[in-house]
């Protein structure tokens, strides 16, 4: 005990001594974060195909392009709609599912297992799963059409639908992670407000605008926060349901990033979307950090 | 404490000296090479050449070869290892050993080999200033794959195909008999894309009269062609010709219709009738030439490269590379490698046993072959184009005009 106390009062008499200890985590972000980021800035100014030892400088002609580029557009406007999307559906449902589920009725636990259990399948398969519902052919919702005397839809056909398909499937599958959240924020509200409410002859609705609304804000910027961003980025579900397509109609900006990298062989390109995704992200980023900043004032 | 750190330092210093002994040890005895094989390679294909190294240590004990087979990352592992120039001795190059891969290759036509190279494959492996990189051990020969039992309930003889015309007729008639006549597995995009490498050269190369293929390699796109093309896959949709689910579809599912007698043809190569046999053992399946566009012209076969090995241009072991490489291309190890895979042998004194596809190629023997479209007519990077243009079209998001015109501006935004 001396001891430490004794290297306790030398680390504070140097501080410099203890700050060098950030420089493991600092070198790691270096490596990984900062200079791929940079890497990749160089990278969106040549037309490097992603293998060769030889490319050119072009200047910002993947810019120009970019402005052009139609797919693009479509891509941006997905990622807005899994982002935004997902995130209005998962609050309803999540916050919904935790009001029901906050209150002591049976079989309470295993159904708040239940609706969190997909949340600990990986995105990729519970795509996968649900391609296998979605399928023209051996589909199993097909299936139940035929049985009803009804023709087969081929559900992912259609751009428009794929993109509130996928939608759907985020929302499903990560609706879990909001009820929680929400849960969390609900038994941390205190009953007497209730009472108080109650003897004040409030009645369920003015409760839960009055009381619980207002002081579930932290738990609302938490799960918007993480939805949001899990929304933006989202991968592995459009992979496995549709791969983008039909066509480029349900690409997200991550998932056309990867194609063009990989498959149109235009990595200088690719580098340019993702530096837009980047920017996209921060300014979602730095409007979210706003409002909560907001919230937590009006608090 | 100091008895541990002693310890400790002492066995540091004995592992660190055997190993490095050890090393030594084989690096003054044997050479040793790394071979990765494409995600291509079936089970079957691995263990053919498993054995052929294995008789290759016995003959060579100096030089040990290291066979790494390839996963489905395989493109990825390799421009990854390419951008950071960090190659193995030796790799298979799944179609690309000019376009993508020639780079890091060293040119092998000085080789005993290359005068044996089967005339199928030759023009496929070798760049315009002729260049070979890769000893294509087989040679991937392919046209429309086919379901012989629902043609023959249909009464279409394929041998009576010659023209897309009388491909259209053959399709009425599957048609008319309640199965699809053409699946494409859209959901994976290639698949589309593959349509129109197996279509161009009938419209831009195969006729002499109608042959644009300097014009291409020179820089010129003709888009009237192109939206013939892409008319032909817009009427085949029109029709009815082509499954429901065309662009949700996978490439498998494909396979499967065309194994179960759901489908009549696919445009895939003949590794589509591999894929469709592990769904059903007994389907009776074969392939013929796609059939010519122009009238007077004959139908061709599409050949590419499959089992392929080229060395890296910056191996420090170039005379143990090509030691192997020659002793891949004794006929006998270039049979058993090509008959693994069920193909032709890349060599014209290497026969193989193509097994159920025996009598098909065969009867196609004489028919003409040309290489892949995009890899020998297109700049780099126009894949992605014909694909997405196509499921523009399967979509009816894209008229064929649209379509000829995208082509057309990324051509020239490609060519270099």
């Amino acid at each position: 005990m001396k001891k430490l106390q004794e290297k306790s009062r030398t680390h504070s008499k140097h501080p410099h001594i203890t700050n060098l200890m950030y420089l493991p985590a600092l070198l790691l972000f270096t490596v990984f974060i900062v200079y791929p980021f940079l890497e990749g800035i160089r990278i969106a100014f040549t037309n490097w195909n992603g293998f060769s030892q030889h490319y050119d400088y072009v200047g910002f002609k993947n810019f120009i392009y970019l402005f052009q580029d139609k797919n693009m557009y479509t891509a941006s406007w997905n990622t807005i709609i899994y982002g935004f999307g997902s995130t209005v559906f998962q609050q309803i449902l999540g916050l919904s599912y935790a009001l029901l589920l906050n209150r002591m009725i049976l079989g309470r636990n295993f159904a708040r297992t239940f609706v969190y259990l997909p949340v600990l399948i990986a995105p990729v398969i519970m795509g996968y799963m649900w391609y296998f519902m979605f399928q023209y052919r051996y589909g199993a919702l097909n299936d139940i059409l035929a049985v009803l005397g009804m023709d087969p839809v081929d559900w992912l056909a259609k751009g428009k639908r794929a993109v509130g398909l996928i939608v759907f499937v985020n929302t499903v599958q990560f609706c879990g992670i909001s009820m929680v959240i929400y849960l969390a924020g609900l038994q941390t509200i205190p009953t007497m407000y209730y009472e108080a409410s109650q003897i004040d002859g409030a009645n369920a609705w003015k409760q839960f605008i009055n009381i619980t609304m207002p002081l579930l804000r932290p738990a609302f910027i938490t799960s918007i926060t993480l939805n949001l961003i899990g929304g933006l980025k989202l991968f592995d579900a459009i992979k496995a349901m549709t791969n983008g397509g039909p066509g480029y109609a349900s690409h997200s900006l991550s998932t056309l990033i990867d194609y063009t990298y990989f498959r149109s062989q235009s990595a200088g390109y690719s580098a340019t979307m993702g530096i837009l995704l980047f920017a996209m992200i921060l300014l979602f980023t730095l409007i979210i950090q706003k409002l909560s900043a907001r919230q937590e004032v009006l608090l | 404490m100091k008895i541990l750190k002693t310890c400790l330092l002492v066995l540091f210093c004995l592992v660190a000296g055997t190993s490095l002994f050890a090393a030594g040890q084989q690096d003054s005895d044997t050479t040793n090479l790394t071979l990765m094989l494409n995600f291509q390679s079936t089970e079957a294909v691995t263990t053919a050449f498993e054995e052929v190294i294995s008789d290759f240590h016995s003959a060579n004990p100096s030089i040990k070869i290291d066979l790494i087979s390839g996963t489905s990352d395989y493109e990825a592992l390799m421009k990854s290892k390419m951008a950071t120039n960090d190659l193995p001795d030796m790799w298979s190059t799944h179609g690309w050993s000019v376009l993508r891969y020639s780079e890091y290759l060293m040119p092998l036509e000085d080789q005993e080999w290359a005068s044996r190279l089967h005339p199928a494959i030759k023009p496929v492996v070798t760049d315009e200033k002729g260049h070979i990189y890769v000893l294509p051990i087989d040679v991937d020969m392919a046209g429309v794959a086919y379901n012989k039992t629902v043609l023959a309930k249909a009464g279409v003889k394929v041998e009576t195909l010659k023209t897309w015309k009388d491909l259209y007729g053959a399709m009425d008639k599957v048609k008319a008999i309640g199965v699809t006549p053409v699946h494409i597995g859209g959901k994976d995009s290639w698949t589309v894309g593959n349509f129109f490498d197996w279509a161009a050269p009938a419209v831009y190369i195969t006729d002499p009269k109608h042959y644009s293929g300097d014009d291409l390699v020179a820089g010129k796109f003709d888009t009237a062609k192109w939206e013939l093309l892409a008319g032909l896959m817009k009427e085949m949709n029109e029709k009815g010709y082509l499954n429901v689910d065309n662009l949700t579809s996978t490439y498998s599912d494909s396979a499967r219709a065309l194994a179960v007698g759901d489908a009549a043809f696919t445009f895939y190569g003949n590794y589509v009738l591999a894929e469709a046999w592990t769904f059903d053992p007994d389907a009776d399946l074969g392939f013929f030439p796609v059939p010519a566009y122009y009238e007077g012209d004959s139908p061709s076969l599409i050949s590419g490269e499959r089992s392929t090995v080229g060395i890296w241009k910056d191996t420090a072991n170039v005379e143990a590379c090509k030691t192997f490489l020659s002793f891949l291309a004794i006929p006998a190890n270039a049979a058993k490698i090509a008959g693994s895979n069920g193909i032709p042998a890349g060599l014209t004194d290497a026969e193989s046993d193509t097994g159920k596809l025996k009598a098909d190629y065969k009867k196609w023997a004489d028919a003409p072959a040309f290489p892949y479209f995009d890899r020998a007519f297109l700049p780099s990077g126009m894949w992605d184009t014909m694909c997405s243009t196509g499921a523009g079209i399967l979509s009816e998001s894209m008229s064929t005009t649209e379509a000829a015109e995208k082509m057309k501006e990324d051509f020239n935004r490609m060519y270099k």
